[in-house]
């Protein structure tokens, strides 16, 4: 019997969409050998949730609504899941692969001597074994791991699991872990949180996305991409070079340490398609690499490409696509 | 002020995917004439510390510290470069070790440095990019973690940090002594050496452990949390559809009816 633990941050009483796909590959994971699945929802507001959660298949929801885990959250956060952790004797604990999960994952496997597993693709049964995969070596390779250890921890990666249809009916428990946590004075202390804006869709949830990287050749450049993707109400996003060239935030950057993403159409411009890039694109339905260089990786792992320079290009293709979307 | 950089030295990772190839018995890259460098968050941990010396007019020792073949002496020659102020090689095949038990050593080593007021690592290492040891070796200090720094500026007697979030960023104060794990943005792309400092690198400290100086015996690798059962390359792909067109204006207008017809929008 495998008991599961889903833990997740969860702001102002709203579950992430990441969270309720885990919850679901958790429930899945549970169903196969008679286990429980038990969500740690921590955060203020985070009962709230409860009943979102239960019906997307959480048998328990043990919530902390401690205001120590917004303003320190990484050590509020390690205590509140320890917590958790003993309370359901869980032997799987899945984390999303985000930045509070690749936070909080390490501490608490530290803590509970478990193995840990990171940024997990997906995983399958093999001789009784969780097995587990995940991209190595910025994606140029795949390694299956399996623990060592009693209680396994891993942090999944979006798209690795699939949310189940949330049924009403369903029934479960929600209670609080009773937990006062006091933050020590030599813990770090958020002191603002600034959540970006943007007139768009978010690159998470795009159907669209077009994507700059250093051929752009500067950030004024950015505004062929709005152009083009006002046209198809895209979001736009970014190679770490484009990041680290100080060009766009490093909220936009794609890739093996920034957004996964999976729209319908990623279109790629002046992206030689570094592995660690594609691996947050790969996804995508359909690739579109546009670049100078007829011999750029990109074209590789595209699924249309065109070998010319953006500036030639984008003008024509937005024009283009505008008259055919309008008729 | 004393800051210890964790740097972990790695096989290139701009190595084209064509170019990679793993040994699927020993479970590691084989790669021809590989050449290894210093994993990329980790010199962006680097050049947060020396711009922190900078913002604090100079007050800040650096000191490098890595797990590694004698080979990485190397790559800590070049932190020295860039004006580490001593450098530190725990000795030791790290490979089939778990973080666990890298941080062990690695916590070992800080140890035995002179008061330490701040770890910086790289979120997570370029070739098994597991993103563990960072948080774990602040485990084994007893010390808070923040997690994906990407600038620390002195406010008062206090660091303020910057965080980067999925969706935007947090402003941190850090009271006291901690580990962070840092991130890249546009200020922390590491510098190039000056050829003066290269020279003078070469006279800096750089200290040689063993495990076994550390207080450890082989268990260290003895029994790994986690094991690997099996390494892969996946299949290469099928190149893409080139559009073609008198010029790129009709490519433009080509590649946008491919778009419709493959029905991408
Ligand atoms: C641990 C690690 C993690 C990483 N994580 C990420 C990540 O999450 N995301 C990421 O993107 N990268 C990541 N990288 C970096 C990655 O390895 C590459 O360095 C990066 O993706 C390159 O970005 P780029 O394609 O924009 O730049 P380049 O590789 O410099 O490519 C620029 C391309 O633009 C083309 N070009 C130039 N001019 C024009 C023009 N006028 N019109 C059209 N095309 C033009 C060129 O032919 C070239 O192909 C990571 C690296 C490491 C080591």
């Amino acid at each position: 019997m495998t008991n599961v633990l889903v833990a997740a941050l969860v702001g102002n009483g709203a579950v992430s969409g990441a969270v309720l796909d885990l919850l679901g590959g958790a429930a899945d994971l549970a169903a196969q050998t008679g286990g429980q699945v038990t969500v740690a929802a921590l955060g203020p507001g985070a009962a709230r949730c409860a009943s979102a959660l239960i019906s997307h298949g959480a048998d328990l929801v043990l919530t902390c609504e401690e205001d120590a885990l917004a303003t320190h959250p990484g050590e509020a956060g390690a205590l509140a899941l320890v917590a958790a952790s003993q309370a359901t004797g869980a032997t799987v604990i899945l984390f999303p692969a985000d930045t509070s999960g690749r936070d909080w994952a390490p501490r608490l496997a530290y803590r509970l001597g478990a193995g840990l597993v990171t940024d997990v693709t997906g995983w399958a049964e093999a001789d009784g074994r969780l097995v587990w995969s995940r991209l190595v070596f910025g994606g140029k390779a795949e390694a299956k791991m399996a623990s060592r250890r009693p209680v396994t921890i891993a942090t999944v990666k979006p798209g690795a699991a699939k949310a189940r249809r949330p049924d009403p009916e369903r029934t479960g428990e929600a209670r609080d872990l009773g937990l006062t946590i006091t933050p020590d004075p030599a813990w770090p202390q958020v002191l603002e949180t600034a959540v970006e804006q943007s007139s768009g869709p978010k690159l998470e949830e795009a159907k669209v996305i077009v994507s700059g990287g250093r051929g752009l050749g500067g950030p004024e450049n950015f505004r062929y991409l709005a152009q083009l993707g006002a046209v198809l109400g895209a979001a736009v996003g970014a190679s770490r070079a484009a990041v680290d060239e100080g060009w766009v935030p490093a909220t936009w950057q794609i890739g093996q340490t920034g957004k996964a993403v999976a729209p319908d159409l990623y279109i790629a411009v002046g992206i030689s398609g570094a592995s660690q890039h594609l691996v947050g694109c790969s996804r995508s339905k359909v690739i579109v690499a546009i670049n100078t260089d007829p011999d750029a990786p990109i074209f590789e792992h595209a699924r249309l490409g065109l070998v010319g320079d953006y500036k030639e290009v984008l003008p024509t293709l937005t024009e283009a696509l505008k008259e055919m979307l309008q008729k | 002020m004393h800051v210890v950089v964790l740097i972990k030295q790695v096989l290139d990772p701009e190595i084209p995917a064509r170019a990679f190839r793993v040994d699927r018995l020993l479970q590691v890259p084989n790669v021809d004439r590989a050449p290894y460098v210093m994993s990329v968050f980790d010199g962006n941990a680097l050049e947060v510390a020396l711009k922190l010396r900078e913002a604090k007019g100079g007050d800040v020792k650096i000191t490098a510290v890595s797990l590694g073949p004698k080979g990485a002496e190397e790559m800590l020659r070049k932190a020295l470069a860039l004006t580490a102020d001593a450098a530190v090689l725990i000795n030791a095949e790290a490979n089939s070790m778990d973080s666990m038990g890298k941080a062990k050593l690695l916590a070992a080593a800080i140890r035995t440095l002179d008061a330490v007021d701040l770890i910086l690592a790289g979120r997570q290492a370029a070739d098994w990019e597991a993103g563990q040891v960072g948080v774990m070796v602040a485990e084994e200090l007893g010390l808070p973690c923040v997690p994906f720094v990407s600038r620390i500026n002195p406010d008062g007697g206090s660091l303020k940090l910057r965080r980067e979030l999925d969706d935007g960023y947090q402003t941190i104060r850090l009271p006291g002594p901690a580990v962070l794990t840092i991130t890249n943005d546009e200020t922390n792309v590491l510098r190039s050496a000056k050829v003066k400092d290269v020279m003078m690198a070469a006279r800096k400290p750089l200290t040689t452990l063993s495990p076994a100086d550390l207080g450890f015996s082989g268990e260290a690798a003895a029994d790994p949390a986690i094991e690997t059962l099996d390494l892969t390359v996946p299949e290469p792909r099928k190149r893409a559809e080139m559009i073609e067109g008198e010029n790129l204006q009709a490519g433009a207008r080509a590649l946008a009816r491919r778009l419709l017809e493959l029905g991408a929008l």
